[in-house]
């Protein structure tokens, strides 16, 4: 009997308000589990619900005028799709982490770095006051923040984009959640400093056996660095599947976001693209969302119908009905 | 002959009294018909480069030609005939197509510009053009925020072409838009080189320049610290920062 995973997504389906009656569905639907101090790769075009997906997971979602229409979402035994206000903040930035997209737009502008780390510290109305700063370096300490008792005094304009995702980085990890949800972290910085980026996330789950999802449309970065890879296509994740088997994807659309690569052709030589766009939200196709854009594409997958989950392993499933016909 | 050259080109910037070297006393030549990538991390000094080979910035000393006739005269750079031979594809689709104007409008009055065409002939080739970039007939009549971010900046080098350029600038064109749509833009980049078009391409994506360049120059604090062929670059990188920036690459299989 293996221990409980620490998130349960099932059947999660996120609708947006239009109006008094118009709902548009964007997450239809989410699964997948996460387990303790396991990483998991979310990727996905943009428009895809990655974002929504974790919105849910720090209660965010009605900032969008969205909200969970159905499904399961638990985290730690918590029911959040039930949880309100008062039991949020309990979990968000406590035990659930969240370091946002826009790393260039993170800390805030007109307030010092130090204030900022120390805010995130005293959410644990405990915490003696006295040992607030002590803390705060260590902090900046963790994300390998050099010089911390000067960038203490600093503000988000003096620092460089790599250094104010780690301080953003160090806010998410003050209360030492048990989960980190990193929205396409290095996303619009350098390729060194992303790298540096994914040792921290890596050396961070090493010592506190914390769980990521990291979100990103980059497949090679994703799987180079997580256990699993979860694929989201038009609001549905598609294919859960363990980063070593990647070659071995059961879902069209996983295979086609891994052939894409550009770093596996010779220079100048084919490129394998994926037809068409993404479907946008509220005009995807019935039956399965990648069929307009799929070569092994037939009738039966264009009935109506909503898109069976075929488990192929423990952390392996796929969506496409047609898997055993992928590899003749 | 190089179709374009850059001659000990410097770019110091002023900020609070300081001096800033952007761009070092920088030697670059471009040969007619090859693909060159220039990397390096934000701050070296890549696209300030890249923006004085457009001719959009003025270079503090030194100088560039084009097919050996420098660009530059007075304040003024690319004068007369020479305006359409170098043009530029920017980083941010959405920040350099006019919100307002519809994709078909923007190709169109860039194509009427530089081509003796009347308004009617020039909307025909703009679609034509569009169509050749992949955005069918629908999608040209769509303003630039209906369009996906793949589409506008195939636009984008669809209206940088309209001029029917002998060199193409690209400023980090990948860097925006998603896998998928990276490897379709590619796709048309490659198809352009196959044409005979000269390009200098700006990433700091190590993929994206190994894929397309013929031969590379590593950029770090406004100076070329090696240059070379691409797969030279690749196997064989000698200063330590380019080994460093080829290792981050993620996932490589190279």
């Amino acid at each position: 009997m293996s221990e409980q995973p620490l998130v349960i997504i099932d059947e999660l389906k996120i609708d947006v308000r239009l109006t008094r009656a118009k709902r548009l569905p964007i997450v239809d639907t989410a699964t997948f589990d996460v387990k303790r101090g396991e990483i998991i790769g979310l990727i996905g075009e943009s428009g895809s619900g990655k974002t929504m997906l974790c919105r849910s997971l720090v209660g965010t979602l009605h900032r969008r005028g969205a909200y969970i229409a159905s499904g399961k979402l638990v985290f730690d035994g918590i029911d959040l799709v039930a949880a309100k206000g008062a039991q949020w903040s309990e979990i968000r930035g406590k035990q659930i982490g969240y370091v946002p997209q826009s790393a260039l737009a993170g800390p805030n502008p007109v307030m010092l770095i130090g204030a900022q780390i120390e805010e995130a510290i005293l959410q644990d109305k405990n915490f003696p006051k006295s040992k607030v700063k002590e803390r705060a370096i260590e902090l900046l300490n963790i994300v390998q923040i050099r010089r911390p008792e000067v960038v203490m005094h600093q503000y988000q304009h003096e620092l460089s984009g790599g250094m104010k995702q780690r301080v953003m980085i160090a806010c998410a990890i003050a209360q030492q959640p048990q989960l980190i949800v990193a929205d396409e972290p290095t996303t619009g910085l350098d390729v060194t400093v992303q790298a540096e980026i994914m040792r921290l996330l890596l050396s961070i789950r090493a010592e506190f056996n914390t769980s990521i999802i990291l979100v990103s449309h980059d497949l090679p970065l994703v799987n180079q660095i997580c256990d699993d890879i979860v694929v989201m296509h038009a609001g549905t994740t598609v294919e859960k599947i363990p980063s070593k088997d990647i070659t071995h994807a059961k879902h069209p659309y996983t295979r086609a976001l891994y052939d894409s690569r550009i770093d596996l052709v010779e220079p100048k030589g084919k490129l394998t693209t994926i037809n068409g766009q993404p479907p946008t939200v509220g005009s995807w196709p019935a039956g399965c969302r990648f069929s307009e854009r799929c070569n092994f594409v037939r009738d039966e997958c264009r009935v109506p119908q909503t898109m069976p989950i075929i488990p192929l392993g423990p952390d392996h499933y796929t969506t496409c009905i047609r898997y055993t016909e992928l590899d003749k | 002959m190089n179709i374009l050259e850059a001659t000990n080109v410097s770019v110091t910037f002023e900020s609070y009294g300081q001096e800033i070297k952007a761009v070092d006393q920088v030697n670059f030549e471009l040969p007619r018909g090859q693909t060159i990538g220039i990397v390096g991390e934000s701050g070296s000094g890549k696209s300030t480069f890249a923006r004085v080979l457009a001719g959009l910035q003025l270079p503090t000393h030194g100088a560039v030609s084009y097919m050996g006739k420098p660009i530059q005269s007075g304040k003024q750079t690319y004068q007369g005939a020479l305006r359409k031979e170098v043009q530029m594809v920017f980083q941010d689709p959405y920040g350099s197509l006019n919100p307002r104007m519809k994709i078909v409008r923007a190709v169109a009055e860039a194509i009427a510009q530089h081509q003796a065409l009347d308004k009617k002939e020039s909307i025909t080739a703009a679609l034509e053009l569009l169509r050749s970039m992949g955005i069918s007939g629908d999608d040209a009549y769509k303003y630039p925020r209906s369009l996906s971010g793949g589409q506008r900046q195939r636009a984008s080098v669809a209206r940088a072409l309209s001029a029917q350029p002998s060199v193409l600038i690209a400023d980090e064109p990948t860097s925006a838009i998603d896998q998928s749509a990276q490897s379709q833009l590619l796709g048309l980049f490659n198809n352009l080189i196959q044409d005979g078009l000269s390009i200098v391409l700006v990433s700091h994506d190590l993929s994206v320049i190994r894929y397309l360049s013929d031969y590379v120059y590593v950029m770090k604090d406004g100076v070329f610290v090696e240059s070379g062929k691409t797969e030279e670059i690749f196997s064989n990188p000698k200063e330590e920062y380019t080994q460093k920036l080829i290792a981050s690459i993620p996932g490589r299989i190279l």
